[in-house]
């Protein structure tokens, strides 16, 4: 501490200590908050055509198209460790030649600030619903489910499951007619 | 350039002290509310910048410095003449 640069030198590494301290009490105080929430969903129109997917084999495959309503308040999941939301909306299934499908359709980022109620009526899906074969036609169980990635300032970055899922089946036939 | 020459840039070792002392005690202090003020609103951003002031704060009063540091010199000995053997201290010997 006998000069200029020793004393900043020694507050630097000591803020540097002390913010390190804090970050950690910043974690521990929300690392054991159970994030999980309820969130509705259905599944308005449904609708399997059998069209070529010239983005892998070029074989004619199955894909799903739907829209969904869903309505969901995450408002409180919010805190000083929760930068944004990352929410995705997964369809699993099982086919004859998977036992699990799971296939992501949309999602969403919500970050700190903005409106975290949702509430969505005949969304169409962000991203297209390809099976790798012909599972989709008449598929009897096709879970729709909501999960959700918490982006901390420090910490984990867990992946919730939303309570609530839904349940579809597809037509047995394919459409035919521009979707 | 004469004139930084002239800054005193000297702590005592009383002032040294102090100085470490305070630094860690602001520092502290403002991490310590930092938190508690980020826990009521819920913005960790806020315990950041409460904790950033509290470093500038503990940079201007404890790096320069400043008098308050330096109130306690060392007591040197006198130097005593006898173990003393270059020419110039001999020559003022004289002299007087």
């Amino acid at each position: 501490m006998h000069s200029v640069l020793t004393r900043g030198n020694a507050i630097l590494a000591y803020s540097l200590s002390v913010l390190a301290v804090l970050t950690f009490v910043c974690f521990i105080s929300t690392v054991f908050i159970d994030y999980r929430t309820n969130a509705t969903m259905n599944t308005v129109k449904v609708v399997v055509k059998n069209v070529a997917d010239y983005s892998a084999s070029r074989e004619k495959n199955d894909l799903g198209f739907l829209t969904f309503d869903l309505q969901t308040d995450l408002t409180h999941l919010f805190n000083w460790n929760v930068k944004q939301l990352f929410l995705y909306l997964t369809a699993e299934y099982s086919t004859p030649n998977n036992q699990l499908n799971q296939v992501v359709l949309w999602d969403k980022i919500i970050q700190r600030g903005e409106n975290a109620v949702l509430d969505f009526k005949n969304m169409n899906t962000k991203y297209y619903f390809w099976d790798d074969g012909n599972g989709l036609r008449g598929n009897q169980n096709v879970t729709l489910t909501l999960s959700w990635n918490i982006i901390p300032n420090a910490g984990l970055l867990p992946s919730i499951f939303a309570l609530g899922s839904h349940a579809f089946r597809f037509p047995v036939e394919y459409t035919t007619a521009r979707v | 350039m004469y004139f930084f020459d002239t800054l005193p840039t000297h702590m005592d070792y009383d002032g040294q002290r102090k100085a470490e002392k305070l630094s860690r005690i602001i520092i502290t202090l403002f991490g310590v509310v930092g938190l508690i003020w980020g826990y009521i609103i819920q913005q960790f951003s806020q315990t950041v910048y409460i904790l950033f002031a509290g470093f500038v704060l503990a940079a201007l009063v404890t790096v320069p410095p400043w008098p308050m540091y330096r109130r306690k010199p060392l007591q040197w000995q006198k130097p005593r003449p006898e173990c003393d053997g270059t020419e110039s201290v001999m020559k003022s010997k004289k002299k007087k």
